[in-house]
């Protein structure tokens, strides 16, 4: 038999992709049951910085941070190397797709079966996404990475970009979530699946192609309103004109088309570039990442994320005159917004302990699956909320990013009702609650008491006598027993008000 | 912690701003307003196809529409008026434009020049010039201003996940991606119970109690509903797409009678920047994809036609030149689709301003000659009772168009 390379790849990719699943089901099962811990009651302010700084605290997380305050929590979260997190990592390990180059991932979703194998490797970096945002003990870089994800928006329903986002996403996104911005910028630049989103392989001289050079300016660097031009758009674009992608051999690799590139000296910004070929666009993209609009843009959007939707001027200033001074240094930028906005003793109070941010749609649903230590594959069923909420990963189509203010995701409680309704039952396929057993952990003996510690689970701390009997009574009603009501009580406050903002 | 700290998020809720301003007028209620926004900058060039104009032909030699008498083309312009004409795969759409239940304004857009589709998008949704006008949209304002003594949750809807900017404001909106997804599911007396819960936890004043109260009052009218009843007669098929499905969640809701005076329906995609394609392609399947759904929702509703206005709207147009990878860069003037009973339908409206490179603004774009503020202005007074223009188009003065009886 005759294997051409692209077999050759195509049954490698198969009997490792059986392989890993194979030495995963003894893993698998040494995971389950996930350990259950007792969890404090935690002071306002603090549940309030531990739902920023997270996709909403388990209850390890809760005992961490009140055994080390928030500073040090802080610092061990930006470190998160020195994070074991093993536990997530066997979680991921069925899913073999992850850390394939791209001339693999192509050639394992082409054809094999027909059109169904195009949506495998999509599928396992949503399902790895979930997984790592309710599993991964490095919750803040999970919070970035999401971050960025939205900043530098790829779609996978845009042509290639349903494999290179999977790349796109291990040597782009995470390889840069808390380092420097100019090496995340320059990563995404050359990154395979930005150029295919946004059509700069089109890019070529004598028929240029405004899109990559417009968004590059507009959405990852400087903002729309800093002052750049449309002479600016074009002249980067002819700057850009030959930054493609290879195709056929090294398939899904960048490169620089020399053939393509228009010659000759461009401008700017103001910048003179002399012809210099692929390092035309990188000085440009040098001088963006350093740009102080481009250190104004990302603090706003960063504090916004933390912090507030219209999030404190001078928090907004100290961390892009941080972001100036660092070179655009992630961590040191996060450390005077996390630290500024969040700690009570900060330089500025801004928060309090009210929550200040609407949870997006897949925060909302982490959250819950991480409070009640819930067990899930982070598959079909699960997916199907995000879908119903409009949050599904990697498929927001303009490259914006999914919003990141209240005001875009309020106004469709109905999904996040019928999600709260399904988990506290157990009626999702593929994820599962144990209510009882979380009781036993936490030595809650009657009803009262197990409907107080599930609010200070969800909530921070257990309501007020009164209103916990309010919402007991009006359980009643409507008639149930104990272990019943216990269910639909857990769903009442997935479903609150409260639970809907951090 | 009390259930009042549980439920009330009156201070916490910075995006639903208090009223500035009551409702200035009573009216009875108008029309029904189906608001379809084309995002992502549609071409209108290849949509609404100016064939008479040679310089149409001389930009665009691969991606241009071959003119209604082309020989060497099986599909071309359909013409509808000498100059111009549609999309080959508007054709559905004939039928509404012979009618004369549909009506064209060309050249339609905002002053925005930014050819951000972010910023331009924004600032049409919330229908003002700057950063420093209204946070709110122009339909919140719209229904803040106007009492048409409808309360029902379903005064407007936002079809699909989000809702629509526009419709941001004093009154709760909701999104609805599916009426035959909208309920809860399960054993009944748990349900009862969830039920229950939900009415307690929501039962506050605050704004967002009211946007809870308001949808378990959708879930109520929606449960009496039965999506698979009400199959429209006619043999135009919906698109089997996001935008097929919308339409038909309107349609429904519309002749259910349960109080629909606003809908937003989005159809995204238009961002052609490659291979968008001539008469067949990437953008020809958008433009069905749209002509269908029009289609087949006007033939569904004809006998509601009276009381119905439909407006299709795009934050801007596309560059007059196709690019070099047969698609279209970002470009300016755009153009606006009104159907229902009541428009001046089967004509063209508005001021043609060529396609000459003299004519032709900013990096070789179509000119705006109508803003698309008139055309709302005119749909909000003739067709919804709403004169309050100043408070939905803040310092902007509507130029009469008489594109509506």
């Amino acid at each position: 038999m005759n294997l051409s390379r692209r077999d050759f790849l195509k049954l490698t990719g198969l009997v490792a992709a059986s392989t890993a699943l194979a030495s995963c089901a003894p893993a698998n099962r040494l995971l389950a049951p996930l350990a259950n811990v007792a969890w404090p009651a935690l002071a306002a302010a603090d549940f309030l910085a531990l739902n920023q700084l997270t996709f909403g605290p388990n209850a390890e997380e809760r005992v961490r941070f009140s055994q080390i305050g928030l500073a040090a929590w802080i610092e061990e979260q930006l470190a998160p190397d020195a994070i074991d997190d093993f536990g997530c990592e066997l979680r991921l390990r069925n899913l073999g797709t992850l850390g394939m180059s791209a001339s693999d991932l192509f050639d394992v979703s082409d054809q094999i079966f027909d059109n169904v194998d195009r949506l495998k490797v999509p599928q396992e970096l949503r399902q790895a996404t979930l997984l790592r945002q309710v599993y991964s003990r490095r919750q803040l870089f999970e919070v970035m990475t999401e971050f960025w994800s939205d900043h530098f928006n790829i779609s996978t329903e845009k042509g290639d970009c349903y494999y290179l986002k999977t790349v796109d996403d291990r040597e782009v996104i995470r390889r840069n979530a808390l380092g420097s911005f100019r090496d995340l910028v320059w990563a995404s630049a050359h990154s395979p699946a930005m150029l295919v989103y946004l059509d700069n392989q089109a890019n070529t001289k004598g028929a240029p192609n405004e899109n990559y050079a417009r968004e590059l300016m507009e959405l990852h660097t400087l903002g729309v309103e800093a002052g750049y031009s449309q002479q600016d758009v074009m002249e980067l674009a002819r700057c850009l004109t030959g930054w493609t992608v290879k195709e056929h051999f090294w398939r899904g690799q960048f490169t620089f088309d020399e053939k393509v590139h228009d010659l000759g000296a461009k401008r700017v910004l103001g910048l003179e570039i002399v012809e210099a070929g692929q390092a035309e666009a990188e000085r440009v993209i040098e001088r963006l990442a350093e740009h102080p609009a481009a250190a104004r843009f990302v603090s706003t959007k960063l504090a916004r994320r933390f912090l507030a939707d219209d999030p404190p001027a001078e928090i907004i200033g100290k961390a892009a005159q941080t972001f100036e001074q660092t070179h655009g240094d992630i961590r040191a930028i996060l450390r005077v917004i996390l630290l500024d906005g969040l700690d009570p003793k900060g330089f500025q109070k801004p928060l309090g302990s009210v929550p200040s941010k609407y949870k997006r749609p897949n925060n909302f649903i982490a959250s819950a699956l991480r409070a009640l230590n819930a067990e899930t594959d982070g598959g079909d069923a699960v997916q199907e909320y995000l879908l119903r909420l409009g949050h599904v990963p990697f498929n927001w189509p303009t490259p914006d990013g999914y919003p990141d203010r209240a005001q875009a995701w309020q106004g469709n409680l109905m999904p996040r009702w019928q999600f709260a309704f399904a988990l506290a039952q157990n009626e999702m396929k593929g994820t599962q609650v144990e209510l009882p057993k979380l009781m036993d952990t936490i030595g809650a003996r009657t009803f009262e008491e197990s409907a107080d510690q599930i609010t200070s689970l969800l909530l921070g701390s257990s309501l007020g006598t009164s209103a916990r009997d309010e919402l007991l009574a009006a359980l009643r009603s409507a008639g149930a027993d104990e272990t019943e009501s216990l269910r639909i009580f857990t769903a009442g406050i997935l479903a609150s008000p409260a639970f809907q903002w951090r | 912690m009390t259930l009042q700290t549980l439920t009330d998020y009156t201070l916490h809720a910075p995006w639903m701003p208090r009223l500035a301003f009551t409702p200035k007028t009573s009216a009875s209620r108008g029309d029904t307003l189906v608001v379809i926004f084309l995002r992502g900058a549609a071409d209108v060039l290849n949509l609404v196809v100016p064939h008479g104009e040679d310089a149409y032909y001389a930009l665009r030699p691969t991606l241009g529409i071959p003119r209604p008498d082309d020989p060497k083309s099986k599909l071309r312009t359909l013409d509808l008026d000498g100059f111009f004409g549609f999309h080959p795969a508007l054709q559905n759409l004939l039928d509404a434009w012979n009618e004369k239940q549909l009506a064209i304004i060309h050249a339609c857009g905002a002053p925005d020049e930014s050819r951000s589709h972010f910023k331009a998008m924004e600032l049409m949704e919330r229908g003002v010039d700057d950063a420093k006008g209204p946070a709110t949209g122009w339909i919140g304002r719209h229904l803040a201003t106007l009492d048409t003594g409808n309360a029902s949750p379903l005064r407007a809807v936002g079809v699909g996940e989000m809702p629509q900017r526009s419709l941001s404001g004093t009154v709760p909106v909701s999104a609805l991606r599916s009426i035959a997804d909208f309920h809860l599911n399960g054993d009944e007396r748990a349900v009862a119970q969830m039920r229950s819960a939900l009415d307690t936890l929501y039962s506050g004043n605050d704004p967002f109690s009211v946007l809870g109260q308001e949808t378990l009052g959708i879930l109520d009218i929606l449960q009496k509903l039965d999506p698979t009843s009400n199959r429209p007669l006619s043999t135009l098929q919906y698109p089997l797409s996001d935008f097929g499905l919308a339409l038909q969640q309107v349609a429904m809701l519309i002749k259910a009678d349960v109080g629909l005076e606003v809908a937003a329906v989005d159809l995204g995609g238009w961002d052609t920047h490659f291979a968008q394609g001539s008469t067949e392609g990437l953008m020809a399947n958008l433009i069905r994809d749209l002509g269908d759904g029009l289609a087949a929702f006007h033939a569904e509703m004809r006998d509601h036609m009276n009381r119905l206005t439909i407006v299709t709207m795009s934050e801007f147009g596309r560059r007059a030149a196709e690019n070099g990878s047969l698609g279209t860069d970002h470009g300016h003037g755009s153009l606006m689709m009104l159907m229902g009973g009541n428009v001046r339908g089967g004509q063209v409206h508005g001021t043609w301003p060529g396609l000459g490179s003299a004519q032709l603004v900013g990096p070789g774009d179509l000119a705006v000659t109508t803003d698309y503020r008139d055309v709302l202005s005119e749909i909000l007074v003739k067709r919804l009772n709403n004169p309050a223009l100043a408070d939905i188009f803040p310092n902007y003065q509507a130029r009469g168009l008489d594109v509506l009886k």
